[in-house]
């Protein structure tokens, strides 16, 4: 490692249970460096981010130097003690304390003592501001701040920690173009002092404004750290997609009758103008970065944050939903990110498992369960998803894994709905659970289920979906066909949106 | 912004505290007279020490309902030591803040260790000492209070003569509501544990990352509110002199509203030591007003239940709403 470098890593892998998320990254940041960070979704970011903030630790074998100084692994304390600081997204400052306060408290606490100096913490705040060169009123409550100006207090917060690399996730996701314009600023005249940044952006116009070199992660690898020449936005987009799609590929079906349609709806501060159909036995897939506001579409159909303004017709007749009350009176379904993760009662039978969203269905005047009607519904469920062996009685643990995945979807359908609303199905599950969760969907659309899949993964959704829709900060960005479709031009949308093609 | 919000909110609890004052007075001449408002001052000096000791609790977010029976515990507690061991005046406080901390610790390891959630804990722990209590007294009252205490009861600050009767003045039990006031104001305002008070309150995640120890504050506040429950406990029995183990039935909804009702938010981060007291004074003087203007008793629980509903539904809906509006989506602008 030579002296001009601020932070090098070698050989950092991270394993969880089932998935490598990093594998043998090395990476180095100079001092004075603006270094973007760069990849797909579930690339492998945000883990290398915590373990170089010291929550998570490498596998055996890592090599981390911060400024000569020789580790395995970090705990927060060290890392933030070698000048290692993180800005979350939601900056972990306090919305009810004053800006001093948020900025010059942690010096407090990190000295143990049992008093606030009040003067100091107002003067250590002011001398920061003043050093940034912004103007924010130390006494004003934190939350009454706009979001760029949050983001600065918490940058400030981190100069007090004499941090030297200021670790920051998406710092643009929330601001307008000249908060983007003053925070670059602040950026700049930081790195004139030797501070350095590692910053994750998906915005390549911002990246290539602000940053001096780039680091792209593919699944979890390192492909490779590049200066900006040479580089432009369509050799960033070949390195970052291209993952291999190790999932079967369904053939893909016209449909054409429309079931639900969608005309112009927007909500302020989630997503703008958008149009779509959803067709009859379908799986459409909208996808597109994290943030883009597809999760806010499925919340706004099934009625938990409805629309301001636009249309949304079921069958040919306008509805208005405007709770999840509506939503399932209409036949709809929605599983939430991470639903299809979370287990059974393994230890309970079949039947009762499939039962529990829909208890209010089989139980009579007085709450009380009616074993028939349990049966039936449990029985018809297990013949339309074709659950093996067909006996509702046995014990959900006895089941192979994929009959067990079966049920835990059967359990969201069992309130009869003809339109499925999925965000993220298969997000932290292994391989082969996705791949039974794939089948699924599939026989599903195939019956008639009309789907609407929120996938941040492409070869996911190039592997299952008839239909996708792309969308970019609130719009949609493009639609393609789910068989003609490749992961680079879903992402040249995802990324520079319908406008800025670049050729 | 929010600030100005805030700082209105203490003004404007002021505003109402005036408003109801001025109704009460043109109704009822009584309410004025010095022997009313040092009477309303006495009787409100043990709710208003609790409710300071409460508002750190709500500040993090957290509640106890188990203030009443601590207090019940202390005053038996203290009223058997003077009768059994000791009526020292200084051993006495000595002794009830003690025990009233001790029990506040039981509910800070409870809260903070074993991460039971503090409605819980603290309803479990409010039937346990309760029950003891009631074991301990089998419900009968301790009386013979030794005379040494009963004449420290009674000593008054400065004295004035009205036209009939004994001359009355400034009770000294409000030197140790003064005295807890300032106190509390102190350790929120001036030491980290206090501002790490508000910091939970603001945020438990943000607090845990910037290295408060959560645990060692929430404990701290328990054990710190016991320690003056048990002060309001000595006082409650210097001022009574005697100890009715069912006197504080139902005492711990007072507490919570008046802290409320000053301002404090449920949902954690907002209140002051300020507001709490025009909370205190404010549920004082609705109570005494109801009284001077005859209307049944039941009237002040009704009001007490129907502003606290009020008073915490205007907090969440704002919460809610802000949280419902909040930007999540950086939309792309139209061309150009």
């Amino acid at each position: 490692m030579d002296s001009s470098e601020f932070l090098h890593i070698e050989k950092v892998s991270k394993t969880f249970p089932g998935v490598k998320a990093l594998n043998d990254i090395s990476l180095s940041v100079r001092k004075g460096e603006i270094h973007a960070l760069i990849g797909e979704n579930g690339a492998g970011k945000s883990t290398l981010i915590k373990i170089l903030s010291g929550v998570y630790q490498p596998d055996e074998g890592a090599e981390i130097v911060i400024e000569g100084w020789r580790a395995h692994s970090l705990t927060p304390i060290e890392s933030a003690k070698r000048g290692i600081s993180v800005i979350y997204q939601d900056f972990s400052l306090f919305p009810n304390l004053t800006v001093g306060e948020n900025i010059a408290v942690a010096r407090d606490i990190e000295k143990g003592s049992t008093f606030v100096h009040w003067r100091e913490m107002r003067r250590t705040a002011g001398k920061i501001l003043e050093r940034l060169g912004v103007d924010i009123n130390i006494d004003a409550s934190l939350g009454s701040l706009s979001i760029a100006k949050q983001q600065l207090v918490a940058i400030a917060r981190s100069l007090t920690y004499n941090a030297k690399l200021i670790i920051m996730d998406e710092p643009t996701s929330a601001l307008s173009k000249g908060e983007v314009d003053l925070l670059f600023r602040i950026m700049r005249s930081l790195r004139a002092e030797g501070i350095s940044f590692l910053f994750v952006s998906h915005k390549l116009d911002e990246l290539f404004a602000i940053s001096d070199r780039f680091t792209v992660l593919r699944d979890g690898k390192h492909l490779g750290t590049f200066d900006e020449e040479g580089l432009d936005d369509d050799r960033l987009i070949s390195l970052m997609v291209g993952r291999k799609i190790e999932y079967t590929i369904f053939p893909k079906r016209k449909r054409t009758e429309p079931v639900l349609e969608v005309r112009g709806i927007s909500r302020t501060g989630c997503f703008q103008d958008v149009s779509f159909d959803l067709r009859e036995g379908e799986i459409l897939g909208l996808t597109g970065l994290v943030g883009a506001g597809r999760t806010e579409i499925l919340q706004a159909i099934y009625g938990i944050n409805p629309p301001d303004s636009g249309k949304i017709l079921l069958r040919g007749e306008e509805v208005s939903v405007h709770s999840p009350i509506d939503a399932v009176r209409y036949e709809i379904a929605y599983i939430p990110e991470n639903r299809l993760a979370e287990g059974l009662v393994l230890r309970k039978t079949m039947s009762d498992n499939i039962v529990v969203t829909v208890l209010d269905k089989i139980s009579n005047r007085l709450g009380l369960i009616q074993r028939d009607k349990q049966n039936r519904l449990a029985q018809d469920w297990i013949q339309r998803l074709n659950i093996k062996p067909n006996i509702p009685e046995m014990q959900t643990s006895k089941l192979s894994g994929g009959n067990q995945q079966r049920i835990v979807i059967v359990k969201w359908l069992a309130r009869d709905s003809k339109i499925l609303l999925v965000d993220e199905p298969t997000n932290g599950i292994d391989v082969g659970a996705k791949m039974e969760i794939h089948r699924i969907l599939r026989d599903l659309a195939e019956s008639g289920m009309s789907i609407l899949l929120v996938s941040s993964e492409l070869p996911e959704i190039l592997a299952i979906a008839d239909r996708i829709i792309v969308m970019r900060r609130g719009r949609i960005a493009g639609q393609f066909d789910g068989d003609t479709a490749t992961q680079e031009m879903i992402m040249e949308k995802a990324i520079l949106g319908i406008k800025q093609q670049v050729g | 912004m929010k600030l100005k919000i805030r700082k209105g909110k203490e003004a404007g609890i002021l505003a109402v505290f005036l408003a109801i004052s001025l109704v009460i007075a043109l109704s009822s001449p009584v309410f004025l007279r010095i022997d009313n408002l040092f009477d309303i001052i006495k009787s409100n000096i043990v709710l208003g020490i609790m409710a300071i000791a409460m508002l750190p609790i709500i500040l993090t977010g957290g509640i106890d309902v188990s203030v009443a029976s601590i207090i019940a515990a202390v005053t038996v507690i203290i009223g058997n030591f003077m009768i059994g061991v000791s009526s020292n005046i200084f051993a006495v406080f000595v002794v009830g803040c003690a025990s009233g901390a001790v029990l506040g610790l039981i509910n800070g390891l409870l809260v903070a260790k074993l991460k039971i959630p503090p409605i819980v804990a603290t309803l479990g722990t409010m039937s346990i000492i309760i029950g003891v209590v009631l074991y301990v007294t089998n419900g009968t009252w301790i009386t013979g209070i030794p005379q040494n205490f009963i004449n420290f009861g009674r000593t008054d600050l400065f004295a004035v003569s009205v036209r009939e009767g004994e001359p009355i003045g400034l009770p000294i039990q409000f030197v140790f509501l003064f005295g807890a006031a300032v106190l509390m104001w102190f350790v929120l305002r001036h030491t980290l544990v206090g501002r790490g008070v508000y910091a939970m309150g603001g945020s438990v995640v943000s607090a845990e990352r910037i290295g408060y120890d959560l645990d060692k504050i929430t404990i701290f506040i328990y054990t710190f509110e016991g320690f003056l429950i048990g002060l309001a406990g000595s006082v409650h029995t210097s001022i009574m002199r005697q100890v009715d183990p069912g006197a504080f039935s139902g005492f711990e909804l007072h507490v919570i509203a008046a802290v409320v009702l000053g301002g404090a938010s449920v949902l954690g981060g907002y209140g002051s030591v300020f507001g709490t007291l025009l909370g205190v004074a404010l549920f004082a003087v609705l109570n005494n007003g109801l009284i001077l203007m005859h209307i049944p008793v039941f009237w002040q629980k009704i009001v007490v239940g129907v502003v606290l509903i009020a008073s915490i539904s205007v907090d969440i809906l704002q919460k809610r709403y802000s949280e419902s509006r909040m930007t999540r989506v950086d939309i792309e602008p139209v061309e150009g």
